[in-house]
């Protein structure tokens, strides 16, 4: 019984010049968002490795000069794009995407692409997910919002009822119908892109890949499902289908475009960012007077004492390393918490905000698929906070391993007064400094990360089955 | 009669609780957006003081030492002398003798003054940072710091009026008015209505009429009250000048809107079928058809690469640090006035980079000048394209009566440039003279004083919008304004 009933819904659906209109227009957009999306991924690939590549040999071939020197000039972290960015960008527009490394300072990632784009960029990309995510549910709405309450309308409700089909048949039956019309239109234009993205050669096939896709597939799936249920459900529990259409598509511009905003703005309300200027502010006044109160300049100076003690001396020349690179790397290590402090603060504020969104999606479905999506592209903030955190640990690395070479290569320049430019070092040198590689966290982890998501999207899924079956249960013909 | 009509019309709409819940929300809407708005620009005005109070600061430190040091001078008898920049404490003269330290050391930040209505549009002032440290440094480490915003949330955007204006007005609207001929004809009064005296089209005028009163006195005192919570500069002219402005776009947009509703409507479908095809136009118009402008823009006018910027940049201090000393020849050349006594040519640190910093700024400006050029042809892309989406025509608009568009923003770091070369000529000048600051010399220092852009520059650019809008809405009112004659008043 339930697939006759969907066989003829389906039938229906497909006739109908609607659904032809708008599948084609669904398709045309998928299909030029995914081979935009193709085409701007594998630029932007090609660039980051050779900027990679090309920063990594000019460290080496910067020309021989003081290892501290050396630090200063220091090294470029170009973040690679996330492995499924051309299907969902997430905010790689609004992250930076070069970190400076270099001597005494924590560097932010520059150049963010949407500060070179025009503001127009504000209106958000058309992507594959930005399409499964808006148009996905509205074309689920119209195909499905006169179900129940279009039939009560044209009085064929009436006639279907009286040939002993349950309610429930009559639910399971259109909700086969219908999602089969959608997945018609949907599949073929991933199968396409899929198979476009798979035989391309440039495009570094993350291990995980299998993975990362049929977990991707399951979410936009369970969100298709809420829509469509929801709309089964609103539809056998309203008379008319205006009013039935009313309330879909109210409650998916709410969930689709409103609550995304004002969850963003609660959050920012509830776990405020630091402005720029004071932050900055702080943490340099925090930096001048030392991180527990004492002055950086203080505080070495009774290292000194202690060292001198130690080694039983009372001059720097006799000490057996260079003691201006001891003094550089000590002043370097005194930043470290004042550092650990500052950026701290605001990952922290990122993650509460996170944490705060997360918390709408009780809400709103479209915020959970929102998360895991762009967790699964490999564009969201915990990708790009972990490659901020690798490439401050190959700064400290880097500028440790410049620090103690000067201190044991230039022990002789103790005696002299004169400044550390005469110690050289060359290429040989440069190369104990092993190149910058960003390591993406572990997939597992980022599902992980966004397990609540997953059991918010499966509660919406699961309750909007519900709500559809009591209101189909509820049908009853005295009312139409 | 039409006024009768009106009134009876309003008298209707205003006993239909869908109406009040749509005015509710509406409110709510613009109560949030003006509160989210205002806390936008607030940060940014916070961020700016703090920044400010800091740097300035530590030359007022720096000033309080050349004051001490000049007094212990005049009172001992001895020279005053310049101090060479070191990096710990130490003895001699201060730092603030030495105008390479005072310069290259602290930072002057230049503020772009928000407008009075900034907070109604925050626009791209969440990622233009709209304070700027200018030093002897190089023009990237002017302009490369961005503000600390969660990019989670510049991607979402901000929950402005804007927004509700742009995104959720449209949505009243048509909620408001999807069904205007289709619900009396399914109902069956349409036919009873027409039997009176009165044609079809006053009955929709009057209808129209009544919603868009309602709903614009709601927008229009809701955005007054807004102003006046969160606007600044409210004594101004500019500021109310400004927002009659923003009331003429804002009514330009919903005449559009409603008249799309009307359009929908006389071509005698059901109610359903009517909100079907209004949902549908708002998605494609205030969704799609931006989104497709902009991937246009962007991919017929990409931005040059960050990246290889970056690397070139690098190849231009390699290379400038390689051949230091013919550098600073060519320096020297370019600064006649300041080669040293007896050709003893400066081998300090300071002189180096300040040599070092200017063939790499060299080396880089056109580099710089093809991000400004491409940008500069996205916008003009998009003042072409804006025709296709009232939306766009909105959003430009907005942005820039609310001074928060790129352009401005674009007047804004010209200036800077230029208040960077003044300040990097005045402090090398008298670095590389050795001229010692004197307390009183802190009073000359260079000062940035923001010049708004011509009133006539903001007008040259908003009225291709706003008659863009004009022209698209009487457009879309003539079609219904002729097939009314032939609207079939029985259901069929």
């Amino acid at each position: 019984m339930i697939t006759s009933i969907a066989r003829k819904e389906f039938a229906e659906i497909v006739r109908d010049g609607r659904f032809k209109w708008t599948a084609a227009i669904m398709v045309l957009l998928l299909l030029t968002a995914m081979m935009a999306g193709y085409q701007k991924y594998t630029t932007a690939v090609r660039i980051q490795q050779a900027a990679q590549a090309g920063t990594n040999e000019q460290w080496l071939d910067q020309g021989d000069k003081n290892p501290h020197s050396a630090a200063h000039y220091g090294n470029y972290a170009f973040k690679p794009a996330g492995p499924l960015s051309y299907f969902d960008n997430g905010i790689s527009n609004y992250t930076g995407t070069a970190v400076f490394m270099e001597a005494h300072k924590q560097n932010f990632a520059i150049g963010r692409p949407a500060s070179d784009q025009s503001a127009i960029a504000r209106f958000g990309d058309l992507s594959g997910a930005s399409i499964l995510q808006l148009l996905l549910p509205l074309l689920i709405i119209f195909l499905g919002f006169t179900a129940f309450s279009g039939e009560r309308e044209s009085g064929t409700l009436r006639q279907v009822m009286s040939m002993g089909v349950t309610n429930r048949q009559l639910l399971w039956g259109k909700a086969l119908g219908i999602g089969t019309a959608v997945l018609i239109v949907v599949v073929p234009c991933i199968l396409i892109g899929a198979l476009a993205l798979s035989l391309a050669e440039s495009i570094d096939h993350a291990d995980s890949m299998g993975t990362r896709l049929v977990t991707m597939s399951i979410a936009y799936l369970m969100y298709a499902g809420i829509f469509l249920f929801l709309t089964l459900a609103v539809s056998a529990l309203t008379r008319h289908a205006r009013t039935t259409l009313m309330i879909l598509v109210g409650f998916w511009a709410f969930t689709g475009f409103l609550m995304p905003k004002a969850a963003s703005e609660m959050s920012k309300f509830m776990e405020p960012t630091p402005a720029f200027g004071k932050w900055m502010a702080d943490m340099r006044a925090h930096q001048r007077r030392g991180f527990d109160g004492v002055p950086p300049f203080v505080k070495f100076a009774k290292y000194t004492k202690e060292v001198f003690k130690e080694y039983g001396v009372d001059n720097v020349a006799d000490l057996p390393m260079y003691f201006v690179a001891v003094r550089l790397q000590k002043l370097e290590e005194y930043d470290y918490p004042v550092f650990d402090q500052h950026y701290g603060m605001i990952r922290d504020a990122y993650a509460a905000q996170r944490k705060v969104q997360d918390r709408f999606g009780l809400f709103a479905p479209t915020l959970p698929l929102r998360s895991i999506s762009m967790a699964l592209s490999g564009t969201d903030l915990i990708q790009h906070v972990k490659f901020m955190s690798d490439a401050e640990t190959y700064r400290r690395n880097m500028v440790v391993k410049m620090n103690d070479y000067l201190a044991k290569a230039a022990v002789d320049l103790n005696a002299t007064s004169s400044s550390s430019n005469y110690m050289r070092a060359d290429e040989e040198v440069f190369a104990i400094v092993p190149p910058f590689e960003f390591e993406p966290p572990e997939l597992a982890a980022m599902i992980a990360e966004h397990r609540n998501n997953f059991i918010l999207l499966a509660l919406w899924l699961a309750a909007v089955i519900g709500l559809a079956v009591v209101a189909a249960n509820r049908i009853s013909l005295e009312r139409s | 009669m039409l006024k009768l009509i009106i009134s009876h019309e309003a008298r209707q709409i205003m006993r239909t609780s869908a109406l009040w819940s749509i005015l509710a929300l509406l409110v709510a809407a613009i109560v949030f957006a003006a509160w989210s708005g205002g806390r936008s620009i607030d940060r940014q005005v916070e961020g700016a003081q703090a920044a400010t109070a800091y740097e300035d600061g530590m030359r007022n430190h720096m000033r309080a030492d050349t004051e001490k040091y000049l007094a212990q001078v005049q009172a001992s008898g001895g020279e005053y002398q310049f101090a060479a920049v070191r990096h710990s404490p130490g003895s001699g003269p201060p730092q603030g003798t030495n105008a390479g330290a005072v310069g290259a050391e602290t930072s002057k930040y230049v503020t772009l003054p928000p407008t009075g209505l900034a907070a109604l549009s925050v626009g791209q002032s969440d990622i233009q940072l709209n304070y700027l440290p200018v030093s002897m440094a190089t023009t990237l480490d002017v302009t490369k710091n961005l503000e600390l915003e969660n990019p989670v949330n510049l991607a979402v955007g901000s929950f402005d009026i804007a927004f509700v204006v742009i995104f959720l007005l449209p949505i009243f609207i048509l909620a408001m008015s999807y069904d205007l001929l289709s619900s009396e004809k399914e109902r069956g009064t349409l036919a009873m209505i027409l039997a009176h005296p009165i044609s079809i089209r006053e009955l929709m005028a009057s209808k129209i009429i009544s919603r868009a009163a309602v709903m614009l006195a709601t927008v229009l005192g809701f955005g007054v009250i807004a102003l006046l919570t969160v606007g600044t500069g409210l004594d101004t002219a500019d500021t109310w000048t400004r927002f009659g402005l923003w009331m003429i776009a804002t009514l330009l947009y919903s005449a559009f809107w409603f008249a799309l509703a009307v359009l929908v409507n006389v071509y005698g479908k059901n109610s359903a079928s009517n909100g079907t095809i209004l949902a549908g136009i708002w998605l494609i118009l205030v969704v799609i058809v931006p989104q497709m402008v902009s991937m246009l823009a962007t991919t017929i006018y990409p931005a040059p690469s960050r990246m290889e910027l970056t690397i070139a940049s690098r190849e231009a201090q390699t290379a400038a640090e390689k051949n230091i000393m013919a550098k600073l020849d060519e320096y020297y050349y370019d600064h006649l006035e300041i080669i040293p006594e007896g050709d003893q040519k400066a081998m300090d640190f300071l002189t180096l980079s300040q040599a070092n910093n200017n063939s790499i700024e060299k080396a880089l400006r056109p580099l710089y000048d093809e991000f400004q050029n491409q940008l500069n042809k996205q916008e003009t892309l998009v003042q072409r394209f804006q025709y296709l989406s009232p939306a766009i025509m909105m959003q430009l608009a907005l942005n820039e009566v609310s001074g928060t568009s790129a352009d401005r923003y674009e007047h804004f770091l010209h200036q800077v440039y230029a208040y960077h070369d003044e300040w990097k000529e005045y402090f090398s000048t008298k670095f590389l003279q050795r001229y010692p600051l004197k307390p009183a010399d802190y009073d000359e220092f260079p000062n940035f004083e923001y010049e708004e852009q011509p009133f006539g520059v903001v007008m040259m650019r908003l009225i291709p919008s706003l008659l863009g809008m004009l022209i698209l809405f009487l457009g879309v009112m003539l079609v219904p304004f002729v097939a009314l004659r032939k609207y079939q008043v029985a259901a069929r």
